[in-house]
C-alpha cells in the first residue's frame, strides 16, 4: 500500500514538474523547425522528417515531401553549372529511358539547387525547357535561406561556393522510396548504373 | 613452381631469359567460389597458416583500428595508432585471385579518422578512398587480389606521415595460386622508426615530434613496434635443421632498411617482396613502404641477431632482434664458443637483471658492496662495452684502447665517468700507444649502471681501485654538458 | 525516483542558469584577413573574416540538457535516426539526466551536426563557419596568429598523442587564447556550419588533379600549408563525417553575426 502511495506521489511530482517546465518554456524566436511533430507515422530515417520548404520552377512553395507516395530520384545541382550538372540530368534521363512507359509514369524526380540565390524560378524553368524535361513528373526547386546545408547534410552531398560564383560539389543521384527513405544511390555519370536501375524498378513494381 | 619460376639465366650477355608470372592478368580468376572465408589474422611475429586452396574464394577481413598507449621501450610509453591493436598491424594472408571483403572498424575511443591503403589493391588509393572511417564507424569495400607478392598496407589519412609514424602499417601476403614451398618456420618482422619529443629512452610518455619526422631524425628504429619485441624471452625460435622464412616489411615512414641476420646468409631473397629471388645474400634492402621475403636454413645452435645494418640504428636506436636456434652443435660448421649478449647494445638478458636490481636496491640503502657492484657491472659491461673493448678488456689493436692495466683509466676515475657520459674523440695515449677513434656517449645509461660498469672495469683484469658511487656519476652528469644528440 | 531526480536537476538548472545568449557568454571577434589552409580558389588562400560573435567555450552538457528539455524531439530515444546515429548522447545516464559520466561543465559530445545546428538555432545563433573557427583557433594565449610557432603545433600534436578514451575534462580547464576564447584546442573536435564543404578526397594524398566528374566545378581544392598538420587533421576529421554522425570527442560551439556586420 505504501509503495503505491509513493508511486502516486512521485507521479504527481513528475506531472507537476512537467507542468512547471511547460510554464517556464522560453519564448521562441522564429526559427525553422527541422523536426516533424512527435507521433508522425513516417519511418525513422525518412527524409520527410525534414520540415523545410522548397520553391519550384513555377514559384510554388511546398514541403520536401511533395512527391511522397511515389519513388523519387533526388539530386543536387545548380543551373549555371557548366559540365557536370548537364551530365547529371542526362544520366537521369538515360536511366529513365531504361524503364517502361508505365514504370516511368510512377517515378518522380526532384532536383534541388545548391545556388538558391541565382536559381530563381525563372532560371529553373529555363533549365527545364532547355533539357526538354516533363514538368509533370520532374520538379526543379530551390531551398529557403538557411536550409541548404541541412538539406545537403541529409542527402550527404558536399558543396562549396567559390569566389567566382561557381561551386564544387559531389554528384549523387539518390532513390527515395514512397515514404522518403533513401534506399539506393549512385555516383556514376554518363551511363546508367545497373544496380541502381534494379533498385528503381523494384520500387516501381 | 611458378613462384620460383625461371630465373634469369647466367648468360654471358647478362640478358634475362625469363617467363613471367602473368602479372595482374593472372589474378583474374573469375567470381569467388564456395562459402566466404573469415581471414585468420595474426600479430607479429606469428604468421597465419598457408592458404592451401585451389580455387578463388571470397575472404572477409575484419580489421579494427585502435589508438593505444603502449610501451615503446622500458619505462617509455607512446600513443600508437594501430591496425588490430599491435604495431605492426595484423598479418593478412590470401591467395591470388581471391576477392577480399575488407571491413575497417574505427574504435569509438579513437580521436582520429582512419583509412587503409593496401599495396595489394588495384584501385583508387589502394582502398583509401573507400575506407575513410570516422571514430565509432565502419567502412566496407571489396577488391580482388590480382597480383601475387608480399605487400605493405598502411593508413593514408592526412597527414599520412604522422599516421604511419604512429605505427599504422602491416603486411598482406598474396600467395601465388600454387602456394609457397613449405618451410618449417615462418615469421613476420616489420621495421619502422619512431620520432619522439624526448631523447632515446628518455622515460615517461613521449609525444610524436613532427619536426624530427620531417627531418628524418629518428629517435627509435625498431622491429615489431617496441625495443623488447624480439629480444630475450620474445626472441623468435627455431631448431637446428629448420628451414626458416622471414616475411620482412618496412613501414618507414622514412628510412630504408639494410636487413641482415648476423651469423646467417639468406639462401634466397625475394627482393622487394616480388616473384624473383636472389641467392646467397648477406644484407638486403627493404624500402620504406616495401618488403622482402628471405629464406635460409639454420645449421648451428645459438642466437642469431637480426639488425638493420645501418649499424647505429641497431646499437643506439633499438633496431635489434633475436632468432634463437636450439639443438645440437655442429662443430664442423661453427666451432667457436657461442656467447649470448654480444650484440645487445645496451639491452641485457632478462635472467641477468636480478643481479642489477639487487645492487640498485642496495645502493639506495647504502649497503652495496664492491663485489656486488663488480658483479652487476660485469653483466652490464658484457652487454654494452665489450663490443669494442672486448670481454677481456684488451680492446682492439690500433683501434680501441685497452682497459686492462690501463694507465689512462687508473689515473683519474672522475675523467673516466666523463668519458662514459660524454664520449671521447681525438687522440688519446694509453699504455704508451696512441688511439684516435670515436667513443660515442653512453649517457642513456643511468647513474647506477655507469657506476657499476666503472667499478667492474676498475677492478678487473689486474686493475684495482675504489668503487665508483652513483652519486659521483650524478655529480659529473650535472656538471658537464652532453654532446648534441646524446641522451641527457 | 530516478526520473524525478532528473526532472529536479533540470528544474534547478532552469532556475539557476541565466539564458546563454547573454553578452558575457559570447565573445566579440574583430574580423580580419588571414591565410587559410583551405583556400577559396586554387593558390589564393587569403581569406577575409567579418566581425562575429562566438561562444567563449564549447556548449556544455548542462546547456544541452536545458535544450533537450525545451525541445523534447531532440531527446535521446525521440530524435529520429535521420538526424542522429545510435550513439547520440550515449554518455548520458538517461534521455534527460546526465549521470556521473557526464559532468555538467564538460563539453557535450556524441551530438550530430543536425543536433548542434538545432541547438544554435534555438539560441538565435548558428554554427561558426570553418573560416571563423580556423581564425580563432590560430591564436595562442598571447598572439592572434601563432600557427607558425613550432610550440603551437607541437602543443596540438600532443593532444593527438593521448588516447581518446580518457574522460573529457571541463571547459575552461586551459587558459583562454588571445581572443579570450577557451578550448579551441586540446579538448574536443568541433562541428562547423560548412563541415561538408570539404571536398577532401578520402585518400588524403590526392590533392589537386581532381576527378572532374566527382568534384564538379573547379575541381577539389588543394590544401595549402601541408606542414600545418595540426589544422589539417581537423580538416581530415570533418571530411570523414556525415551530418548525422556523433563521436565521443566531437562537440560544438555557436556563433552569431557581429553588430557591425550585415544580417
Amino acid at each position: 500500500m505504501r509503495d503505491r502511495a509513493r508511486t502516486v506521489v512521485n507521479n504527481m511530482k513528475w506531472i507537476a514538474g512537467l507542468a512547471l517546465i511547460v510554464a517556464l518554456n522560453m519564448p521562441l524566436v522564429n526559427i525553422s523547425t527541422v523536426q516533424s511533430p512527435v507521433g508522425n507515422s513516417l519511418p525513422a530515417n525518412s527524409v520527410y522528417h525534414l520540415q523545410v520548404s522548397v520553391e519550384d520552377q513555377f514559384g510554388e512553395i511546398t514541403g520536401l515531401d511533395r512527391y511522397r507516395g511515389k519513388p523519387v530520384l533526388i539530386t543536387m545541382f545548380y543551373a549555371s553549372c557548366p559540365h557536370v550538372c548537364p551530365m547529371l540530368i542526362s544520366t537521369i534521363k538515360l536511366t529513365e529511358s531504361k524503364l517502361s512507359a508505365e514504370e516511368r509514369a510512377g517515378l518522380r524526380v526532384l532536383t534541388i539547387s545548391i545556388d538558391p540565390e541565382r536559381d530563381t524560378p525563372e532560371k529553373l524553368r529555363e533549365t527545364l525547357e532547355r533539357h526538354s524535361i516533363d514538368a509533370s513528373r520532374w520538379s526543379m526547386v530551390r531551398s529557403q535561406p538557411g536550409d541548404l546545408r541541412t538539406i545537403a547534410g541529409v542527402f550527404n552531398v558536399r558543396y562549396k561556393q567559390l569566389p567566382d560564383g561557381e561551386f564544387n560539389h559531389t554528384t549523387r543521384i539518390i532513390l527515395l522510396d514512397h515514404e522518403g527513405t533513401q534506399v539506393a544511390s549512385t555516383e556514376q555519370l554518363g551511363r546508367h548504373d545497373a544496380a541502381f536501375l534494379e533498385a528503381i524498378k523494384s520500387r516501381l513494381n | 613452381m611458378l613462384f620460383a619460376a625461371c630465373q634469369p639465366q647466367p648468360t654471358g650477355s647478362g640478358k634475362a631469359n625469363q617467363t613471367d608470372t602473368g602479372g595482374s592478368a593472372a589474378g583474374d580468376l573469375g567470381l569467388p567460389q564456395g562459402d566466404p572465408i573469415l581471414a585468420v589474422l595474426t600479430s607479429a611475429p606469428d604468421v597465419p597458416p598457408p592458404v592451401r586452396r585451389d580455387y578463388a574464394a571470397k575472404v572477409i577481413v575484419d580489421m579494427e583500428v585502435r589508438e593505444l598507449d603502449m610501451e615503446i621501450s622500458e619505462g617509455v610509453t607512446y600513443t600508437f595508432w594501430t591496425f588490430g591493436g599491435t604495431v605492426p598491424g595484423s598479418f593478412i594472408r590470401v591467395r591470388q585471385g581471391d576477392t577480399v571483403e575488407f571491413h575497417l572498424k574505427n574504435h569509438p575511443d579513437s580521436k582520429m579518422p582512419h583509412n587503409i591503403d593496401l599495396h595489394a589493391v588495384t584501385g583508387p588509393g589502394g582502398g583509401a578512398t573507400s575506407s575513410f572511417t570516422a571514430p565509432g564507424h565502419e567502412a566496407v569495400f571489396s577488391f580482388k587480389a590480382l597480383n601475387q607478392g608480399l605487400f605493405v598496407y598502411h593508413c593514408a589519412t592526412a597527414p599520412v606521415g604522422m599516421h604511419v609514424a604512429n605505427g599504422m602499417y602491416g603486411l598482406i601476403l598474396v600467395e601465388p595460386p600454387q602456394g609457397l614451398p613449405p618451410v618449417d618456420k615462418e615469421f613476420y618482422v616489420m621495421q619502422g622508426e619512431f620520432y619522439t619529443v624526448g631523447k632515446y629512452r628518455e622515460k615517461g610518455h613521449q609525444p610524436f615530434d613532427m619536426q624530427k619526422a620531417i627531418e628524418e631524425n629518428a629517435t627509435y628504429v625498431l622491429f615489431n613496434g617496441s625495443e623488447g619485441a624480439m629480444v630475450g624471452e620474445n626472441a623468435i625460435k627455431a631448431k637446428v635443421g629448420d628451414s626458416v622464412r622471414l616475411f620482412v616489411g618496412n613501414g618507414g615512414p622514412n628510412l630504408v632498411s639494410s636487413f641482415h641476420v648476423i651469423g646467417e646468409i639468406f639462401d634466397k631473397v625475394f627482393y622487394e617482396g616480388g616473384s624473383r629471388y636472389q641467392e646467397n645474400v648477406q644484407t638486403t634492402l627493404v624500402p620504406a613502404g616495401g618488403s622482402a621475403m628471405t629464406e635460409f636454413l639454420v645449421e648451428v645452435p645459438g642466437t642469431l641477431i637480426i639488425v638493420d645494418h645501418s649499424i647505429f640504428r641497431a646499437f643506439n636506436k633499438g633496431a635489434l632482434g633475436m632468432l634463437k636456434v636450439d639443438g645440437d652443435e655442429n662443430l664442423l660448421v661453427y666451432s667457436g664458443k657461442e656467447v649470448d649478449n654480444v650484440y645487445l647494445g645496451d639491452k641485457v638478458m632478462a635472467e641477468d637483471l636480478s643481479i642489477i636490481s639487487d645492487v640498485t636496491q642496495a645502493e639506495i640503502t647504502g649497503s652495496a658492496t664492491k663485489e656486488q657492484k663488480v658483479s652487476a657491472g660485469r653483466v652490464l659491461y658484457n652487454g654494452t662495452c665489450s663490443v669494442c673493448h672486448q670481454q677481456n678488456g684488451e680492446g682492439l689493436e690500433g683501434v680501441f684502447p685497452p682497459l686492462a692495466h690501463s694507465d689512462y683509466l687508473a689515473a683519474d676515475s672522475r675523467r673516466a665517468i666523463e668519458v662514459v657520459l660524454n664520449g671521447l674523440a681525438g687522440p688519446v695515449t694509453v699504455n704508451g700507444k696512441t688511439y684516435n677513434s670515436v667513443m660515442p656517449p653512453m649517457s642513456q645509461l643511468n647513474d647506477d649502471e655507469i657506476a657499476n660498469i666503472l667499478t667492474f672495469a676498475l677492478n678487473s683484469w689486474g686493475n684495482e681501485a675504489d668503487a665508483v658511487r652513483s652519486g659521483d656519476v650524478a655529480e659529473v652528469r650535472a656538471a658537464t654538458e652532453r654532446p648534441e644528440g646524446a641522451a641527457h | 525516483m530516478r526520473i524525478f531526480g532528473g526532472v529536479f536537476t533540470a528544474l534547478a538548472l532552469l532556475a539557476g542558469f541565466a539564458q546563454h545568449s547573454e553578452a558575457g557568454d559570447f565573445v566579440h571577434i574583430p574580423g580580419g584577413e588571414f591565410k587559410s589552409v583551405i583556400p577559396e580558389a586554387e593558390g589564393d588562400n587569403l581569406v577575409a573574416v567579418a566581425d562575429f560573435l562566438v561562444y567563449e567555450t564549447p556548449v556544455t552538457n548542462a546547456e544541452f540538457l536545458r535544450f533537450v528539455l525545451h525541445r523534447p524531439e531532440w531527446q535521446r530515444g525521440k530524435a529520429v535516426s535521420l538526424f542522429i546515429d545510435d550513439q547520440y548522447l550515449s554518455t548520458w545516464a538517461g534521455p534527460i539526466s546526465l549521470g556521473p559520466q557526464s559532468g555538467p561543465q564538460q563539453p557535450v559530445t556524441q551530438v550530430s551536426w543536425f543536433a548542434a545546428n538545432a541547438y544554435c538555432e534555438w539560441q538565435s545563433a548558428r554554427l561558426p563557419s570553418w573560416y571563423e573557427w580556423e581564425y580563432i583557433a590560430a591564436a595562442n594565449d598571447n598572439t592572434a596568429d601563432a600557427r607558425a610557432f613550432p610550440e603551437w603545433r607541437q602543443d596540438i600534436l600532443s593532444w593527438y598523442s593521448q588516447v581518446g578514451g580518457d574522460p573529457i575534462v571541463d571547459v575552461r580547464s586551459s587558459p583562454a587564447n588571445y581572443y579570450q576564447v577557451f578550448d579551441t584546442h586540446g579538448l574536443i573536435w568541433e562541428w562547423v556550419d560548412d563541415f561538408n564543404a570539404f571536398l577532401v578526397n578520402g585518400d588524403n594524398r590526392e590533392q589537386g588533379g581532381a576527378d572532374q566528374l566527382q568534384f564538379c566545378g573547379a575541381g577539389a581544392i588543394t590544401m595549402e600549408e601541408k606542414e600545418n598538420y595540426a589544422v589539417l587533421m581537423r580538416v581530415a576529421m570533418l571530411s570523414a563525417l556525415e551530418a548525422r554522425y556523433t563521436t565521443r570527442n566531437l562537440g560544438f560551439r555557436c556563433a552569431r553575426q557581429g553588430e557591425n556586420s550585415s544580417e
